[in-house]
């Protein structure tokens, strides 16, 4: 398996803070010694690279030593943050490579989260949204495509949220589990193997988006799959591993080539001399980064649910749902359930955020004490805004400001987005009417599904 | 209240992890308005220079910062009138630094070193030279700050606090005096006496 956090020996003092925020205690070592993650077991959440202040200090490692381990770590000479003992492995270069290949077509992607937390290391207020400067920079960069992960997180709502309906009404297994978080797949994999056929069989909206790029994006922009080069922009340092599995390679290669996170995206505009904050706001392109508020509020924790129930409500009930911000899935709280009234139907819900919060979850659920038909769960504290990928606090003391000012600005973009549920997205049901034709179909069946393999230990 | 003494940080090493926190806050407090540090990471572009000193040894850690000693030997040895008392505190004007190192030499815990000296995010070049400029760096209590010591509010584990030794003394003089005032009442050579 491909490295992807690590923590540098050299720098770690051997705190042990990270391993308060591991949440499968995937972090071994003695207090005052270099600590080792231990990669069987590591669900690569970044949650300690996020926590991490042990740095290259001049005092402590001496005048040279900041520029040996930048080098180390393959980052640019434009890199002058400073450099945490946790660190996840860095994709740049292979990023630059491919932007520099005049045969390669780079095609990029770009979550929910990024847009409100990229604008924050460019000295920006902590949940700035930057989704239009996030579409110009990138467009700068010289991505031939600039999609967005968002269309897919619509298309995710239209397979996920038929998936549920069709487990509610045909007796299928509940509860059924998002899917979209990769730590929480993964852990879910290694420690309670047996519950993985609750988890739904979609993609991950990266995943999702990967395939259909090279399939129905390679269709409609009349371009040789071959020739594209796939690259996410991430708030998550695990998409990275996710982007590898083996069963994401559905459009007949591997559907996402690399991952930048958050972070990096913002070293590779400082390399390229960008002055972020400076672009006008631009859009992404169509089709495939077209994209609803339902689709935005996947970045903070109860979003997938909201979005789910935005659309199923409709689904079943032929009605629009009465009141579209659906208030009691929101919030910070660990674990959260909620009773929705869908026409007949009480759909019982729950919300899990922070994986740590998930064991006594899935024990109830072992025990038989469970009555929830779908719950949504999320590693990382309040959802994907606050991932390990995502711009990196220089005080813990501002996280909970940091966080509110992220979802905040999540929520304000969905509610001045003019299309607010993801069955309305115009370029989606052209996708199904010209493509995948309906939800759970054949087509669907083959890119956007999947079933985990179970055994990650196998994963390269 | 006004103290006589010079007030300073002081650890308790069974709750210190030893995770740098109070090094990065306060490089941050430092360098917020000089070199435009924000709140992130990536607002960073100089290098991380902080007037504390996370020192670890096999069964503690702790930060090493400046007592600020009334008797300050930097302050004595220092030929460029750089280190001055300020009230009770003892504060570099790293402007008038040169970098001799006598205060390091005349330190007796290590809590001053020489870092480079960076203004508006860029490196402060020697004087007739194009060399970058060092400057010494020790802890002047977040002088400027009016919420105190920034290492003290961002430690994780509450292990920093600031001390003034002479109110604790008090304290301590007025305990054992509570102490000792019940002892010698009870004392039987006491009672003895005519």
């Amino acid at each position: 398996m491909t490295t992807v956090i690590a923590i540098d020996d050299k720098i770690c003092t051997g705190c042990q803070e990270c391993t308060k925020v591991c949440p499968n205690l995937a972090i071994e070592g003695l207090p005052h010694q270099a600590q080792k993650v231990d990669e069987t077991k590591c669900v690569m959440c970044g949650q300690c690279v996020q926590k991490c202040k042990s740095y290259v200090s001049v005092a402590e490692h001496g005048f040279g030593a900041y520029e040996t381990v930048r080098k180390e770590r393959g980052l640019p000479e434009t890199v002058t943050e400073p450099l945490f003992a946790a660190h996840n492995v860095c994709h740049l270069d292979e990023v630059l490579r491919a932007l520099a290949d005049p045969n390669v077509e780079t095609w990029v992607q770009s979550a929910p989260a990024v847009r409100v937390g990229i604008a924050e290391d460019f000295g920006a207020s902590l949940g700035t949204l930057g989704a239009g400067k996030l579409a110009a920079a990138l467009r700068r960069l010289g991505f031939n495509k600039v999609y967005d992960t968002n269309f897919a997180a619509d298309v995710t709502i239209m397979e996920e949220g038929s998936e549920l309906i069709h487990r509610v009404t045909n007796k299928g297994l509940l509860p059924m589990f998002t899917s979209c978080c990769p730590g929480w797949v993964r852990y879910l994999e290694l420690n309670y193997p047996e519950l993985r056929h609750h988890l739904s069989t979609c993609k991950s909206p990266q995943q999702m988006q990967g395939a259909l790029m090279k399939t129905y994006g390679a269709k409609t922009q009349k371009t040789d799959p071959k020739k594209i080069y796939s690259v996410s922009i991430m708030p998550c340092t695990c998409k990275q591993y996710e982007s590898g599995r083996p069963e994401m390679a559905d459009s007949g290669q591997r559907d996402v080539d690399v991952v930048l996170t958050t972070r990096e995206l913002a070293y590779l505009i400082k390399l390229k001399g960008i002055d972020f904050l400076s672009l006008p706001d631009e859009k992404f392109d169509l089709p495939m980064g077209d994209y609803t508020g339902a689709a935005e509020i996947f970045g903070v924790t109860g979003g997938v649910m909201e979005a789910a129930l935005r659309t199923g409500y409709e689904l079943i009930t032929g009605q629009a749902i009465p009141a579209i911000d659906i208030k009691a899935v929101r919030g910070p709280d660990g674990f959260r359930t909620a009773a929705i009234q869908v026409g007949e139907l009480t759909l019982k819900v729950g919300i899990v955020t922070g994986l740590k919060n998930v064991k006594p979850v899935l024990e109830d659920l072992k025990a038989g004490k469970l009555d929830l038909h779908f719950i949504e769960v999320m590693t990382c504290p309040e959802g994907c805004v606050t991932g390990g990928g995502q711009p990196k606090l220089v005080l813990d003391t501002d996280f909970q400001a940091a966080y509110e000012a992220r979802a905040e600005a999540t929520y304000q973009h969905d509610r001045e987005l003019p299309v607010r549920k993801s069955h309305e997205n115009p370029s989606v049901k052209k996708l199904y009417d010209s493509f995948l034709k309906k939800p759970l179909g054949e087509e669907s069946h083959k890119l956007l599904h999947t079933t985990y393999c179970g055994d990650p230990k196998h994963h390269h | 209240m006004a103290n006589d003494f010079g007030l300073f940080v002081t650890t308790d090493t069974t709750k210190c992890t030893g995770c740098r926190a109070c090094e990065m806050a306060c490089f941050q407090s430092h360098n917020a308005k000089r070199n435009k540090v924000g709140k992130t990471v990536g607002t960073i572009t100089v290098p991380v220079t902080p007037k504390l000193y996370v020192t670890v040894i096999e069964t503690a850690s702790m930060p090493i910062q400046c007592k600020h000693c009334e008797n300050s030997p930097c302050k004595a040895v220092c030929k460029q009138s750089a280190i001055v008392r300020f009230g009770h505190q003892v504060i570099v004007d790293e402007t008038k630094c040169i970098g001799c190192k006598d205060c390091l030499v005349a330190c007796p815990f290590g809590a001053i070193t020489l870092l480079p000296y960076y203004d508006k995010g860029k490196p402060v070049k020697q004087v007739g030279s194009d060399e970058n400029k060092v400057a010494a760096s020790k802890c002047d209590l977040c002088i400027d700050d009016p919420d105190g010591p920034a290492c003290v509010r961002v430690c994780p584990n509450e292990a920093l606090s600031v001390s003034d030794v002479n109110e604790d003394r008090k304290k301590k003089n007025i305990a054992a005096a509570e102490a000792l005032a019940v002892i010698n009442a009870g004392a039987p050579e006491r009672r003895l006496l005519p």
